[in-house]
């Protein structure tokens, strides 16, 4: 096991995985930007370093300052948790190259996964079911036939897309044409690349992921599922596992096919594979998430694997210590995401209680919520029995949250959580106006 | 805000599994030996960082690397390049021992001079060269360091210049000495005329360039660990018969004893340049232009 690990990150996911480290005997090098110099994570970790300015670009994605930052501090391995560096192919190639250990996946398994053609491919060589769709497409009128074959709606896609750039909704042939050159010229300014494919549109639909963990024995197992279909903007606002959508026959057979592919692509890490779940209750694979997530907790208090600390396992050979067997997916876990919504210091900080309830954070009092990263400030998880139990045991936790100086959005959540299609399980994409 | 104090758990670490991983490097690719930590690096990685060590010894650098790593893109224009050392004193193998070293450098001569932008700011600009005797300062670097403080003298341009040499070149006896007061007073009349002179001492800067030019500068910074000295250690302790401190003639012992001004590490070089010509041009514009 690595006696040192450098976290090149902030935030409550700092914290989370300081926390991992302290359990393990791990001693934690924690960096931050000179924003951060008084964070929660930075008096956390047993040393840090303060590596550039305020901006991300200089300090938290700032490749050669973090590696130089490990070297001095004579960390083995540096965990990238999600977010800035976590997906960055050239970043763990760096860390090779200095004889550090990145954990996550090896560089060429994130150029492998990253590519949405040759991942579509490979997802379906693996036996997952793939979204309907077509190859780059040559000409409007290429796009026009493929359509029609595929059937209306159909959604128009950059190959090189990401970030919803590039991206038409198509319900009629009429619009086809017009939204050609306008994806394509979007694609064009914001990728380098113009070419476009053509998708089946699957609406409704929920979004729901598969956890998976393997190692570099062959081992690989399934940690259940998650519901994140509550979401504004594409930004995930409640997860829980596992989905009220999903039968317990759904559910198994799912599980397999995500561990038989991820065996097959070789796979080795923490990893997320994403589906849509129609209103037919077919899955269709999207994407797979090569790193932790926001969202990983709800697994955790289900399954009761500690995600982060196998992680750490894993990037050091060791094999995973479970099977599918051990893996028990009784009972319901929900996590409700809690956002600054303003700048502001933190005056008053109560944390709620009690039994099966999970706060994690990166607040303190006297603490800054500065406008340079991300809004979340923490995630409030419980886990119960049934998914009724923890739908109470949430909304009594939340009331109990109180945070002052910072303004949240805990009032919109509760709302959220005493929404009827919320209660029920009965909810898509749409509760929160995607779509 | 202070940091919160907490207690430290005093968990054994975890068994099993690795504990570091090794340094990976492209097949066959070579490596270069530090001799401050003995860790071998792959060549790739110690020029992507400067040819500095992750240990942070700064490992000598060719002329045209310096110049490279320096200035903005092409903006380089070298002067002087038909000035060359002959062997005036005919003395026995110079000849030979130019023409050996002068193919192995891939250099005319012991310094590189010319016009430059650093980070946007027009200098002029002279790089000795380790790889060429040693950066030893024969008739035909003192001409050109002479003439480039005149160019930069008659157009009004600041002068930065990296210093690295054993001092003056033996080979060309009194000549090579005479180049410390040639070069002396040509600095001395670019200083009379208001203008800015930056001297970088890198590794080794002694003898006769440490006595002349590379002292005289406004603003003398020095590399992290660079021996900066007039005569070395050894002759010095065989003359005095006293034994010298540790760090003696390292670049931070001669900053606490007040010879240079500054120790500037190679990766912050070109902005710490870059800003003082930029204050001495009055904080805003590029300099001069008539180049």
């Amino acid at each position: 096991m690595f006696s040192k690990i450098l976290i090149a990150n902030r935030g409550e996911i700092a914290v989370r995985i300081i926390r991992a480290c302290k359990e393990m005997g791990v001693a934690t090098v924690a960096v931050c930007s000179a924003a951060d110099k008084n964070a929660l994570h930075v008096a956390l970790a047993d040393q840090s370093c303060c590596i550039g300015g305020a901006e991300a670009a200089e300090s938290y994605l700032n490749e050669k300052q973090i590696i130089s930052a490990a070297l001095l501090t004579g960390a083995q391995a540096i965990h990238p948790g999600y977010g800035f560096l976590s997906e960055n192919a050239h970043f763990a190639r760096l860390c090779q190259k200095n004889g550090l250990v990145f954990i996550g996946p090896a560089p060429e398994d994130m150029e492998r996964l990253g590519d949405k053609a040759r991942l579509k491919e490979l997802a379906e060589a693996c036996g997952l079911p793939v979204i309907p769709g077509t190859k780059a497409l040559q000409s409007p009128e290429e796009a026009k036939e493929a359509a029609a074959a595929l059937g209306y709606p159909v959604m128009l896609k950059a190959c090189a897309g990401g970030g919803g750039r590039g991206i038409r909704l198509i319900k009629a042939p009429e619009e086809l044409a017009e939204a050609y050159g306008q994806a394509a010229a979007e694609a064009l300014a914001s990728f380098g690349d113009g070419s476009v494919y053509l998708e089946k549109y699957i609406f409704p639909a929920r979004h729901v992921e598969w956890q998976v963990m393997a190692d570099e024995h062959g081992h690989a197992v399934c940690l259940g599922d998650r519901d994140c279909s509550l979401q504004r903007r594409h930004q995930k606002l409640v997860e829980e596992t596992p989905s009220p959508a999903v039968t317990e026959e759904m559910r198994r057979s799912l599980m397999e096919k995500a561990v038989a592919a991820v065996k097959k692509m070789g796979y080795v890490g923490a990893g997320t594979l994403e589906f849509l779940l129609d209103g037919e209750s077919r899955f269709w694979f999207m994407e797979m998430n090569v790193r932790l997530q926001v969202e990983h907790c709800v697994t955790e208090m289900l399954t009761g694997f500690d995600v982060v600390k196998w992680q750490i396992r894993i990037a050091a050979g060791i094999p995973l210590g479970f099977s599918q067997e051990d893996v028990s997916l009784a009972g319901s876990a929900i996590e409700c995401r809690i956002n600054a919504v303003g700048c502001g210091t933190l005056s008053m900080l109560h944390v709620p209680g009690g039994p099966f309830v999970r706060f994690d954070t990166c607040l303190v009092r006297g603490m800054a919520v500065s406008p340079y990263y991300d809004a979340l400030v923490g995630k409030l998880i419980v886990q119960a029995k049934t998914r009724e139990e923890a739908v109470r045991k949430l909304r009594a936790a939340l009331c109990e949250l109180v945070i002052e100086g910072i303004p949240t959005n805990r009032e919109e959540q509760l709302r959220l959580l005493e929404d009827e299609r919320f209660a029920s399980g009965r909810y898509d994409l749409t509760l929160m106006g995607n779509g | 805000m202070a940091l919160i104090h907490f207690l430290k758990p005093k968990n054994q670490l975890e068994e099993g599994g690795r504990t570091a991983a090794p340094v990976q490097r492209d097949d066959g690719e070579p490596e270069k030996n530090c001799p401050n930590c003995h860790r071998d690096t792959p060549l790739s990685r110690l020029w992507s960082e400067l040819l500095v060590c992750q240990c942070g010894y700064h490992f000598r650098m060719k002329a045209r690397q310096r110049v490279l790593m320096l200035t903005d893109g092409g903006s380089f224009e070298e002067l002087f390049t038909d000035v060359k050392s002959g062997d005036p004193l005919e003395f026995p193998g110079y000849e030979e021992k130019l023409a050996t070293v002068r193919a192995a450098s891939g250099e005319e001569e012991a310094v590189l001079c010319g016009t430059a932008r650093i980070d946007g700011q027009r200098c002029c600009l002279f790089v000795m060269e380790p790889y060429f005797m040693m950066g030893s300062m024969g008739s035909a670097v003192g001409e050109k360091i002479t003439r480039l403080f005149e160019y930069a003298a008659a157009r009004r341009l600041s002068v930065v210049g990296f210093t690295v040499s054993g001092g003056a070149r033996m080979q060309e006896g009194l000549l090579s000495l005479m180049q410390m007061a040639k070069t002396s007073a040509a600095v001395k009349r670019h200083s009379d005329a208001g203008l800015l002179y930056i001297a970088v001492l890198t590794d080794p800067t002694t003898g006769g360039v440490t006595a002349s030019f590379a002292m005289e500068a406004d603003i003398i910074l020095a590399e992290p660990g660079a021996t900066v000295g007039f005569a070395g250690a050894r002759v010095i302790e065989q003359t005095t018969r006293k034994s010298l401190p540790k760090e003696f003639q390292k670049a931070e012992f001669v900053l606490a004893h007040g010879f240079v001004d500054s120790i500037a590490p190679r990766s912050g070089q070109r902005k710490t340049l870059s800003a003082l010509l930029k204050i001495h041009n009055g904080g805003h514009h590029h300099g001069p232009d008539a180049l």
